[in-house]
């Protein structure tokens, strides 16, 4: 215990240490107040018209399929279109019909868009005729938008592996690794006093920042606290794992890098994806994996989802740390002999 | 002056080798081309939506060669629930219905159409093709762009300040304080070392990934950019790595150029979604320096006006930093 409050204190006094678990709470604050981004606009298709040149009704009609912005001179026009970040398709009028212009580095969904509007536009009375039956999607991700809480999330998870990683390597670099070799000190009170500061201040920061984004009834809560909870444990140990691994900062920093990456890419991913099947399962090796699904799942109302993943979370956990005490007792009994 | 320039360039290479910079720069060098051509340029493909029609009597004659047919109503609503962007149209009734699941209303409505529209097709004008690049080629500047940003706002900075760290601990300031040698010279050869590493990595990661011709094209005003933006990175490196105390402290400065303003650039710079406040957001005007270079797209001189004043600027502030160290050792 003595050896927990001699860490709590040295965090305490570290200023910045203590604003690295802020920041995720201050992210989510920040995308509270910035209101929603709407990112449904990024499948859309987007028309470049020229002022005066196509009818109110064309006009109209086209902006039935996406936003249609009217530029004064060609050449604006032709910039529009050639702008590598969007995949505007320019609509002139051709006599009765109209024609259509492409950059020609658009994906192909956007060039066949672009192919068959004129078809549209002349079959457009048919169109209206016929009967639509719109099903609910089944996968719970409407928008993109989504996204955003739940990557913050993982973020701030993500703090007590950061900070446990850095500990274990500054120790490293101080030499007082070499003094805690020599402690009488066993596998588990070493693993606990440094993965609790960690732990601690990694689920703290989520919760908070769980509290700011999420609107949850007290059952669906109770789930998401085990999900951050267990997550932020698997993080900090994976933090000894990465400390005890790296030999310098330099190369601390590097794997902090790739797991970072790894923690954000894989879920986000899979998620723009809909990856399914055995690939999905395999993701979940990743711990922010079942974590990210399971926040999606309960903000989604699917509290089985949710319930599964809290499964493999711990699955996680058990494994991570019987893995680390069994390279810890091994390392001493050599270091020992 | 020359000599001592030239010892302390060398001093830094030979701590840059020592620190494994240059190994790490390369170790990501063949990670981002691995990504790249074995990655993005096949993951970055949207084929048009699939359109599946179940008609047992046969109605539709002039069907497009692009609707799928399918046996059963059973067997749409299977190939809708694992392609749910795709398109359902049932002929059975006479009359055609559409199927599909639900997304944003506006593209709702297109795929509609569209599915309709290829139980008719008429032959229309092809659209006018009015760039130079092919999809593959975009995708390829697009995402060696990104990555270079990244690395030299991201990755490259974090090496430039694990190194100062290192020295700063190793007390290389206080040595400098007593050497004959202008104090400016200690910025000028780092500077110079971070550049020349930066834009050997800009130059081989280009020609790798967009390809030679291409590459060799657009490498002249890239390399204009990655100076712009090495420059600025090793002196907010380097005035990071004099004003606060010891790395696990710079890893927070670290986090909060990798949140607050690699996200919200690359969202606006690359997708449809703007932002009415990215003007003010510095990096990304830098960012669009470096992406206008790799398409070819003019910049104005404003932005160069801007660059070299806040490179200056910043150069100042980092000269003021190091002698108010210097005079803390001395």
């Amino acid at each position: 215990m003595k050896g927990l409050k001699y860490q709590l204190k040295s965090v305490l006094r570290d200023k910045f240490c203590l604003m690295t678990f802020l920041l995720p709470i201050l992210v989510a604050v920040a995308l509270n107040f910035m209101g929603s981004i709407d990112l449904s606009s990024l499948g859309e298709l987007h028309f470049g018209v020229l002022e005066n040149d196509l009818s109110p009704q064309t006009v109209a009609w086209l902006e039935q399929y996406g936003p249609v912005t009217a530029y004064r001179t060609q050449e604006e026009l032709v910039a529009a279109i050639n702008e590598p970040s969007t995949n505007v398709i320019g609509v002139k009028a051709d006599g009765n019909s109209i024609k259509t212009a492409i950059s020609g580095d658009e994906l192909d969904i956007f060039r066949q868009a672009a192919v068959t509007l004129p078809t549209l536009y002349e079959q457009r009375q048919n169109a209206e005729q016929a009967e639509v039956q719109v099903l609910e999607r089944p996968d719970i991700l409407k928008n993109f938008q989504g996204i955003f809480i739940p990557a913050v999330l993982i973020v701030a998870m993500f703090m007590g592996c950061t900070f446990n990683a850095m500990n274990i390597i500054s120790e490293k670099e101080d030499g007082v690794a070499f003094i805690n070799e020599i402690l009488p000190m066993t596998p588990s009170q070493y693993i606990f006093q440094k993965v609790v500061v960690g732990f601690l201040f990694g689920s703290l920061s989520s919760i908070v920042t769980a509290c700011i984004c999420f609107r949850l009834s007290w059952q669906n809560f109770g789930l998401l606290l085990a999900l951050i909870v267990l997550s932020s444990f698997v993080a900090a140990l994976i933090g000894l794992f990465i400390g005890k691994l790296s030999e310098g900062l330099m190369i601390g920093v590097v794997y902090i890098k790739i797991v970072m990456l790894a923690f954000l890419a894989v879920p986000i991913v899979c998620a723009l994806t809909g990856v399914n099947g055995p690939l999905a399962v395999i993701c979940n090796i990743v711990p922010s994996h079942p974590a990210f699904d399971g926040i999606m799942a309960l903000s989604a109302g699917s509290l089985g989802t949710a319930t599964k993943d809290v499964g493999i979370l711990v699955i996680h956990c058990i494994s991570w740390s019987a893995l680390y005490v069994l390279i810890s007792t091994r390392h001493k009994k050599q270091a020992t002999q | 002056m020359g000599k001592g320039f030239c010892a302390l360039f060398k001093k830094d290479c030979r701590m840059l080798a020592w620190g494994k910079f240059f190994l790490m720069a390369i170790g990501f060098l063949v990670l981002y081309t691995a990504y790249v051509n074995l990655g993005y340029v096949r993951f970055m493909q949207m084929p048009p939506y699939n359109v599946y029609l179940y008609d047992p009597a046969g109605t539709q004659v002039e069907k497009s060669p692009l609707v799928q047919t399918v046996s059963s109503m059973e067997a749409m609503d299977a190939v809708l629930l694992s392609d749910a962007n795709g398109v359902g149209l049932d002929a059975s009734a006479g009359d055609v219905r559409v199927i599909l699941y639900e997304g944003a209303e506006h593209v709702d409505l297109h795929r509609a159409d569209y599915a309709l529209s290829l139980l008719r097709p008429s032959v229309s004008p092809a659209p006018e093709v009015l760039g130079t690049n092919t999809p593959e080629q975009k995708a390829r500047k697009e995402i060696t762009c990104e990555l270079l940003f990244f690395e030299l706002a991201a990755v490259g900075f974090l090496g430039i300040a694990a190194v100062l760290f290192k020295e700063k601990g190793m007390g290389v300031i206080r040595v400098h304080a007593i050497l004959p040698l202008r104090k400016e010279l200690f910025l000028l050869s780092k500077l110079a070392v971070f550049l020349l590493s930066d834009l050997a990595f800009a130059i081989l990661l280009t020609l790798l990934n967009v390809g030679f011709g291409d590459g060799m094209t657009v490498l002249p005003a890239v390399l204009l950019q990655t100076a712009i933006l090495s420059l600025m990175m090793a002196l907010v490196g380097l005035l990071c790595a004099l004003l606060l105390k010891d790395f696990r402290q710079f890893t927070l400065a670290y986090l909060v150029i990798a949140i607050f303003a690699a996200t919200p650039v690359f969202l606006s710079a690359n997708t449809s979604i703007k932002f009415d406040w990215i003007g003010c957001h510095p990096f990304y005007h830098v960012y669009m320096g470096l992406k206008n270079a790799y398409f070819g797209t003019d910049i104005s001189l404003a932005y160069y006006v801007g660059a070299v004043g806040m490179i200056v600027l910043l150069f100042l502030a980092v000269r003021l930093a190091f002698h108010r160290e210097i005079g803390k050792e001395g």
